[in-house]
């Protein structure tokens, strides 16, 4: 190992990332894209809100009363409808599914009940909704629930039972907290196996490790400052995706030690494989193809994007023999639950895989060509 | 230490087979230390296969290759820093400078406090410093290899096809180049498919065809030996100068532009035939007398032609 020639190559291969357009963004604005698509889709899984419309015929300050109380209750989105039109024509003219219509008489019947304690005094509210629509049966219910709450409130006895939420985390997360540390372990991957496949494929095809075969480099050395420059570049591309994810989704994630780690071991597992694939497959074209045909099962059937509970059985055992996996539940365990010992197991199974992977691929990594 | 020998490079019976091919067929040669070697010779002839199994490249299927001293299947280590190499085809990393390409070539090999200035100017590419790989011409990139090939200052240099793909005007710059190298004193091993390269540089070329050396000495040996004879031309010439030149004992030959050649033993021979056609009263308009060159010699050596493309000279 020489620190002279590692430093030379490492400032040779950042000159030329630097100076490489294509590679910039690839390295930095993919990974961040994908967080800004995958997060607004998940976003809207997490704060779900309802359209619904609500045509007052009653026109009165206890009907916008109430309209402004299904609004407060944060599940629905109001839109009012002119007391004027048809409701059944404007569901189907509109193509909206479901508008709630408050009789007139409202605020009367209201004032009879509240003050004269006329308990045969009610309002009747109207659904008019559009029964194809597949989401309008669970709006409904919601819809009901809210009233039932407004109902009760009205009675002025406190309820009887409560409910009260505890989730088995400590802390409150939600779907793209979890989503993150994926991205970032499947971005790391893929630039990990891509680069090194790439890098490799194309200077040995122009000769460039052929001409550097005749200088003082060692095997280790190259592959030495290849890891080290991966490295590099997947801690900027990590860099940025915590920034987007932080300033757009405001995730509440734990960065520690544990991160860094996670990196290095997936950085050294894919840059690994790489080698061994620029082994066996020379020509440059069937190495990236080689490259996608094990990046892309592994994305989706190592739990990236969603948890692995959500596959069936045999799906789950084969993402347990995948590498990504433990870097996956490695960072979530770190940066999502806080759980040091976890996170501990995780790098150890990964940390064994990637010895052996690296030992294959120095193995693998050929000098001398055409012996 | 290994001992100093006379010689740079000792080849003994070295073999190389790619499978069932047999690439280099048990050839020994010896390169003194300070000439330049040329190794010339067509498409497929072993020439890269040699140069890269002695510079360390690449390993033999047998036979001994010693290099300064040292076997190069057991010293590479020792060896690699004592020699440059411009390999085949020779390329680089495309958004690197010039300046940046020879800084981290040097950087390469331990305590070479190279003078980056005097090599780029010896390879005459001072304009070009802040120019990135991918953007050189052809000759540029090639000069650049030979800079690269020169960054610790090294006792031998490799040079696999320096002027392959160049236009003429490039390829003497290159000349102009390895004509300095020779002046420092370095040794030089080249490979080349041309004649006039080998002719012009090297103290000692060797012929090689199909893995054998077919023929070795200094051009004007080579010649000497195998192509003994003078051409003599005569242009333009009107119907009765060639049954003169026949029958005077010669074998002339015409071509199709009313020229006719000959081949002579002697000046004196020359002398004779244009006393001959003077005293006939017959005509020509020119005349020229060649000694025969490395491609004729080539020619008749192997019965193939060095290049694919005809020779210049006899397209005149
Ligand atoms: N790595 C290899 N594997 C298999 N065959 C090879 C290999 N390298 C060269 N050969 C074969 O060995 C023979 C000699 O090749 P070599 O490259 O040494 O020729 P050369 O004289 O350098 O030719 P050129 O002038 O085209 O560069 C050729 O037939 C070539 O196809
Ligand atoms: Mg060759």
């Amino acid at each position: 190992m020489n620190l002279r020639i590692i430093s030379a190559n490492l400032v040779v291969k950042l000159t030329s990332f630097y100076r490489e357009k294509s590679a910039m963004l690839f390295t930095i604005a993919f990974p961040i894209i994908l967080i800004l698509v995958f997060g607004t889709i998940f976003m809207s899984q997490d704060n779900v809100s309802y359209h619904l419309c609500v045509q007052d015929l009653d026109q009165t300050n206890s009907s916008a009363q109430a309209v402004k109380t299904l609004e407060l209750s944060g599940t629905f989105k109001i839109t009012r409808v002119d007391p004027a039109v048809n409701a059944t024509r404007y569901v189907i003219e509109n193509q909206v599914n479901l508008v709630l219509i408050i009789p007139k008489g409202y605020e009367s019947s209201l004032m009879q009940r509240m003050t004269l304690n006329d308990f045969k005094a009610s309002v009747t509210i109207t659904y008019i909704y559009d029964p194809s629509s597949s989401s309008v049966a669970t709006k409904m219910q919601i819809l009901n629930a809210v009233l039932a709450g407004m109902n009760q409130e009205m009675s002025g006895y406190p309820p009887f039972i409560r409910s009260v939420q505890t989730s088995i985390l400590t802390k409150k997360y939600r779907f793209i907290d979890y989503f993150v540390p994926g991205i970032i372990a499947m971005s790391v991957m893929t630039l990990s196996l891509f680069g090194t496949v790439n890098l490799n494929t194309e200077l040995r095809q122009k000769g460039v490790i052929r001409k550097l075969s005749t200088t003082p480099i060692t095997r280790t050395d190259w592959i030495l400052s290849n890891i080290l420059y991966q490295f590099i570049l997947a801690v900027i591309s990590t860099i940025a995706m915590l920034l987007v994810s932080y300033a757009v989704f405001e995730v509440n994630l734990h960065i520690d030690a544990w991160l860094l780690a996670f990196i290095l071991l997936d950085v050294f597992a894919f840059v690994g494989i790489g080698m061994i694939l620029t082994r066996f497959v020379k020509e440059a074209q069937s190495a990236a193809a080689a490259a996608n045909a094990i990046s892309f099962p592994m994305m989706f059937l190592s739990g990236s994007f969603f948890p692995i509970e959500l596959m069936p059985g045999f799906l789950q055992t084969l993402a347990k023999t995948l590498p990504l996996y433990y870097v996956n539940e490695g960072l979530r365990a770190s940066m999502v639950f806080e759980d040091n010992m976890a996170a501990l197991r995780y790098s150890m199974v990964i940390g064994v895989f990637v010895v052996v992977v690296f030992i294959l691929g120095i193995i693998a990594t050929q000098w001398e060509e055409g012996k | 230490m290994p001992k100093e020998t006379e010689y740079a490079i000792e080849v003994e019976n070295l073999t190389k087979r790619y499978g069932d091919l047999l690439a280099v067929n048990d050839i020994s040669f010896t390169v003194r230390r300070g000439e330049v070697f040329a190794f010339l010779g067509p498409n497929g002839a072993g020439k890269t296969t040699t140069v890269e199994i002695i510079d360390t490249i690449r390993t033999p299927t047998s036979g001994k290759v010693t290099l300064l001293g040292m076997d190069v299947t057991k010293k590479k280590h020792d060896i690699v820093p004592r020699i440059g190499v411009l390999p085949q085809g020779f390329s680089s990393f495309d958004r690197i400078t010039v300046r940046e390409t020879l800084q981290y070539y040097s950087r390469l090999f331990c305590c070479a406090n190279t003078d980056i200035d005097e090599l780029i100017e010896l390879v005459n590419l001072k304009d070009k410093t802040k120019e990135q790989y991918m953007n050189l011409s052809g000759g540029l990139k090639q000069r650049l290899g030979i800079a690269i090939a020169l960054v610790n200052d090294p006792e031998v240099v490799f040079l696999d096809e320096p002027t392959t793909g160049l236009d003429p005007r490039a390829r003497r710059e290159v000349w102009e180049v390895l004509l300095g190298l020779k002046k420092k004193g370095k040794t030089v091993f080249l490979t080349t498919h041309y004649m006039e390269e080998a002719e012009l540089l090297a103290d000692t070329v060797a012929i090689i065809s199909k893995g054998k050396i077919i023929a070795m000495g200094s051009p004007g040996e080579l010649i000497e030996s195998n192509a003994n004879y003078l051409a003599l031309t005569l242009h333009s010439v009107d119907e009765r100068t060639f049954e003169i030149v026949r029958k005077m004992g010669f074998e002339p030959i015409h071509d199709n532009h009313k020229n006719i050649k000959v081949r002579v033993e002697h000046t004196d021979d020359v002398q004779k035939i244009l006393n001959a056609i003077k005293s006939a009263g017959a005509l020509y308009l020119s005349l020229d007398v060649r000694k025969p060159n490395l491609e004729e010699v080539f020619l008749k050596l192997t019965g193939e032609a060095l290049r694919e493309d005809p020779p210049e000279m006899e397209a005149k």
